[in-house]
């Protein structure tokens, strides 16, 4: 499965790709995770990729993406191309304006009220799309989070994780 | 003796952080470098790790210095690394043929980025590819390996200091900043599951006496670590078995580069690694290395989907290079295509062994993005 997410510095769209691969290393999948981003540390587009498999994986960025998370207008209008015909679109619904169908949620207000952070965004964001797709399981993600987030930040990027979760089995 | 990663088990690493563990299972415990994208998380994680394995890490003040650094840290009985990109790279020529005409073991890493010069940083590229080769002046002769997954720049990092040390030679990883940053799950072997070569060190006076001498027969002498009780004399003149400068004899500098290019090219059966991918059968060959190969693996399964007999030959070392092994690989196909991120390099080196058995052509990308598959499917079919 190709993942793509997009948005602006400083959203943590690499981190939660990371995060995102790492919960699929875990799980002893095939995880192939890469990035891009402009060289602005807020503001640019933010590109993180996640390719999971259990088959090995050849491709080394996202060509035809089955999802795409898109969290800002940038990173959406940037990439929104790659996404195939029949995939998911989930969106920050506050802040992206699509022009196709999709799935999604006020992300940043759910940050914002569940963490008094808007800067979880990125983890309520996981945490929709992994509850919408089943590509991991929400264990292996939290597991994943322990390991990556700064220490002491454990609990408030897994409440946020969670809320997001709870946001995408509605 | 505890690692400051975990070892036995899987991580989910980029391809700079799997080069610097790898090089501490190897037993690498001096690294010199100068911080530089798209190596430079290469340096940060020797930074962290070496004060924890008794290990030394420094920054240099520049790549002169870093490579210098190794190759004297080397002569004192350590395993030795620096890691770098083009720029650097080019710094550091001078000093790698000092490494071949001291016969020093030491690992430099290129993660390729775009060039010519500062070009650009954050992307990957292949340009350097006849530069690892050829870059330093003089006759000359060393070893390339060319990683294209994570894993393999971890298992191909390990195998460097195993040739350096068993060649005496500098070996170069060239690797691209795709690899470098890019995060795959990686296998990290326990210290038991890996196999760890160490240099030949004089057996007796007799043989220290000689640290350029070929007292085994197979083109590598023992080497003296200083402080070990040799007097030893190291320079990068021609010199003779004891080492001395003799440069005006045309008889001892023939003897020396010759035997330089025995201890390798002798070997190279052992030295040389290439994977094939459905290549038995072939008409259509693709001939990659690096990153590139990753691309060219899925080209070759849409193509037989297509019903186009096409392999895939992933070379592992770039040099030295099996020129024979492409002859007859160019007797067996009608072409062979080789996609490189570059304006042609490893082009020329297939053309050659091809040897006009089957027709090569070139299929470069520059600009920082990798080969689809389908853009080389597209060159194959026409």
């Amino acid at each position: 499965m190709q993942i793509r997410l997009a948005g602006i510095g400083g959203q943590g769209v690499v981190l939660a790709g990371v995060i995102l691969g790492e919960a699929a290393a875990i799980e002893g999948l095939n995880v192939l995770q890469t990035q891009d981003y402009s060289s602005a540390s807020r503001g640019g587009h933010s590109i993180a990729d996640v390719i999971i498999s259990k088959e090995p994986i050849y491709d080394v960025i996202v060509t035809k993406a089955d999802v795409l998370v898109a969290l800002h207008q940038l990173g959406y209008d940037t990439v929104k191309d790659s996404l195939k015909e029949n995939g998911l679109l989930i969106i920050e619904t506050d802040l992206v304006k699509p022009d196709r169908d999709y799935l999604g949620a006020p992300f940043t207000r759910i940050a914002e009220e569940t963490t008094g952070l808007a800067l979880t965004v990125n983890m309520v964001a996981l945490g929709y799309l992994v509850a919408k797709t089943g590509v991991v399981k929400r264990e292996s993600v939290e597991e994943a989070i322990r390991r990556r987030v700064p220490k002491g930040t454990e609990d408030v990027n897994i409440k946020a994780f969670r809320a997001g979760y709870e946001e995408g089995l509605r | 003796m505890r690692y400051p990663f975990p070892v036995g088990k899987s991580d989910f690493i980029q391809g700079d952080e799997a080069i610097a563990r790898a090089a501490i299972l190897a037993g690498c415990r001096f690294y010199a470098g100068y911080p530089i994208t798209p190596a430079s998380e290469i340096f940060e994680a020797m930074a962290l790790y070496m004060p924890l394995v008794d290990g030394v890490c420094i920054q240099m003040e520049d790549e002169i210095g870093s490579i210098a650094a190794i190759i004297g840290a080397s002569w004192a009985g350590a395993k030795a690394m620096t890691a770098t990109s083009g720029p650097g790279f080019s710094l550091m020529q001078e000093n790698l043929g000092y490494a071949v005409m001291t016969e020093t073991p030491i690992v430099v890493v290129n993660m390729m980025r775009g060039g010519p010069s500062t070009g650009q940083p954050t992307f990957p590229s292949q340009g350097d590819i006849m530069q690892a080769i050829w870059g330093t002046h003089g006759d000359h002769m060393l070893i390339v390996l060319s990683p294209s997954t994570v894993q393999e720049a971890f298992d191909f990092t390990i195998r460097a200091f195993n040739l350096a040390e068993k060649y005496r030679t500098p070996v170069v990883i060239l690797g691209d900043a795709e690899i470098a940053h890019m995060r795959e799950r990686v296998y990290i072997p326990n210290p038991d599951e890996i196999e760890i070569v160490n240099r030949k060190l004089p057996a007796n006076e007799e043989e220290a006496k000689l640290p350029f001498g070929d007292p085994h027969s197979d083109g590598v002498p023992p080497m003296p670590i200083f402080g070990k009780g040799y007097r030893t004399y190291v320079t990068g003149l021609t010199h003779d078995e004891r080492g001395k400068p003799r440069t005006v004899e045309p008889e001892v500098h023939e003897r020396l580069i010759r035997r330089i290019y025995r201890k390798i090219l002798d070997h190279k059966d052992e030295i040389i690694s290439y994977d094939k991918f459905m290549l038995d059968d072939a008409e259509v060959a693709i001939v990659t290395t690096g990153i590139v190969s990753r691309s060219a693996i899925r080209a070759v399964k849409i193509l037989r989907e297509r019903d186009v007999k096409a392999g895939l030959l992933k070379l592992n070392t770039v040099w030295p290079f099996d020129f024979d092994y492409i002859e007859e690989l160019a007797e067996q196909v009608e072409k062979i295509y080789v996609p490189e991120m570059n304006m042609g390099q490893l082009y020329h080196l297939v053309k050659e062994g091809a040897n006009g058995k089957a027709d090569v052509e070139l299929i470069p990308k520059i600009g920082g993005e990798v080969h689809t598959p389908m853009e080389i499917v597209e060159r194959v079919v026409g």
